[in-house]
């Protein structure tokens, strides 16, 4: 039987300490750069790098950008069933698909914030529990540029993103969710990128996922106790990697690769790959792409990706559920179409 | 009886062309002038227009107006023909012969179906660079 236990400590230190680590940093870059200016023969004027990508998106990562004071965007994603039953559901285009539609704005230079919701949310619950659309996920997002690559001064920039999720999901008993503050989940994400050249363009993103809940298991110890563990970690370290290519000045090709880092009890959630296309014009951006990531919520994917891209053997002892001497083989390749459309509006 | 039927219709199709032509070559002819203010036009560009000035303009123009305007600014992009008014020949000695300011001016403010790119491109030196791409249209 499937447990959750909940955390009493909702886990929002890590996120502050963050953040007052990623200030202070700002603080001090910034202090260094008020001291070269001082300088009598400063240099001609150097501008800060632009368009180290075109869109807040890069398939189901954030990019380092950060949109003109003053933009609002909407963002339509869309993630269809995985390609494996072929013909039979169209490549994944009949499958039950993944929704999200967003809201997001510039309301002073730097930072972005945003708020959206996605229909599925089945990630969370505990597997025997039906339904997994009636309620959708609200997310609250934010993310503020730190730094911006300018020649001479910063070979980075650096934004950090914020994106916290609340479960809506029907549960009037509380089977699922002992506690309203169960319902939460946090995302916190450094994003370091660099445009190379005026083609290519990389990104480096540590992120920090907490869920205040988790499943969890239970061993029998004697007659009448009963030793609950969690199933997983309530924190999961991941790293993405992205990139960026222009194929002209309005058509590009994208990649992204997700690596978790935590290793849990069971239940490790697999890597995420994706690659495509993206179009742009002047108030849209269209991306076209393969992935692995299906929950349309950074929390959520980079914990519960059951996805993989790869085939491989799975070793792990740790997993109560499977003997210390057996290993399973995982299938790969389980990839899925996806698409984010933004509309942007400047006010 | 049908062949009446039949006429109606052909008149009315006939009249609908008719309509849809004039008011079509109308809005051709409504090109009216465009003043602009003498500081624009006397304004100088601070921008030199080198390699990497027209690159950024190209690049800016790619996104912003190759859709009305066209690949060679000839004013045949694929939005040219649902808009209003025309979307003018980049190319033609009557465009080129405005100065920097003027073509600063009408990018960064912007009338009728052309809009105000200020909010999109708050960079006044990247509108400059724009003005740049903008003289390689030149025949």
């Amino acid at each position: 039987m499937k447990l959750l236990i909940n955390k009493a400590n909702p886990g929002l230190i890590a996120p502050v300490f963050l953040i007052g680590c990623l200030l202070l940093l700002n603080g001090i870059l910034r202090a260094q750069d008020s001291t070269m200016v001082e300088q009598p023969e400063a240099p001609a004027k150097v501008k800060p790098v632009k368009n180290t990508f075109q869109s807040v998106w890069i398939s189901d990562n954030q990019t380092v950008m950060v949109p003109v004071k003053g933009t609002m965007e909407m963002d339509i994603m869309h993630r269809f069933g995985t390609w494996n039953n072929g013909y039979e559901d169209f490549w994944g285009f009949f499958a039950p698909s993944n929704i999200r539609i967003g809201m997001s704005y510039v309301p002073i230079n730097k930072l972005n914030v945003g708020i959206g919701f996605t229909k599925t949310t089945a990630a969370v619950i505990p597997q025997g529990t039906t339904s997994s659309v009636s309620g959708p996920l609200w997310d609250l997002g934010l993310k503020y540029s730190l730094i911006t690559q300018t020649k001479g001064k910063y070979p980075v920039s650096v934004s950090y993103y914020f994106n916290g999720s609340y479960n809506t999901m029907k549960d009037p008993d509380h089977d699922v969710y002992r506690y309203n503050s169960d319902r939460l989940a946090f995302f916190n994400q450094i994003l370091i990128a660099r445009k190379i050249t005026d083609k290519l363009s990389v990104q480096v993103a540590p992120s920090l996922s907490h869920h205040n809940v988790v499943n969890g298991y239970y061993t029998k110890l004697n007659d009448s106790t009963l030793e609950i563990n969690p199933s997983m970690e309530f924190n999961h370290f991941a790293l993405a990697l992205s990139a960026r290519y222009k194929l002209t000045d309005v058509t590009s090709l994208t990649i992204n690769y997700d690596q978790p880092l935590t290793r849990h009890a069971t239940s490790n959630p697999n890597p995420s790959l994706s690659f495509g296309i993206e179009f742009n014009t002047s108030s849209h951006s269209f991306q076209l792409f393969f992935t692995n990531f299906y929950f349309l919520n950074a929390a959520i994917n980079n914990m519960y990706n059951t996805n993989n891209p790869f085939e491989y053997t799975d070793h792990s002892t740790n997993d109560p559920a499977t003997p210390a001497d057996e290993s399973t083989k995982v299938k790969g390749g389980r990839f899925l179409i996806g698409f984010n459309i933004t509309r942007l509006w400047n006010y | 009886m049908k062949k009446k039927s039949v006429m109606i219709i052909a008149f009315f199709f006939a009249g609908a062309l008719i309509f849809s032509l004039t008011t079509g070559f109308k809005s051709l002819q409504d090109n009216k002038p465009w003043p602009v203010p003498d500081n624009y036009k006397n304004m100088k560009n601070p921008v030199a227009s080198n390699a990497t000035s027209i690159a950024e303009g190209k690049t800016l123009y790619s996104t912003h107006c190759k859709s009305c305007h066209g690949a060679k600014g000839l004013g045949d992009g694929n939005k040219a023909a649902q808009l209003k008014t025309e979307a003018g020949d980049f190319s033609k000695s009557d465009f080129q012969s405005q100065t920097d300011g003027a073509l600063f001016y009408k990018t960064s403010e912007g009338r009728d179906d052309m809009p105000n790119f200020k909010k999109k491109i708050p960079d006044a030196e990247e509108r400059w660079s724009l003005v740049n791409f903008l003289r390689t249209f030149k025949k």
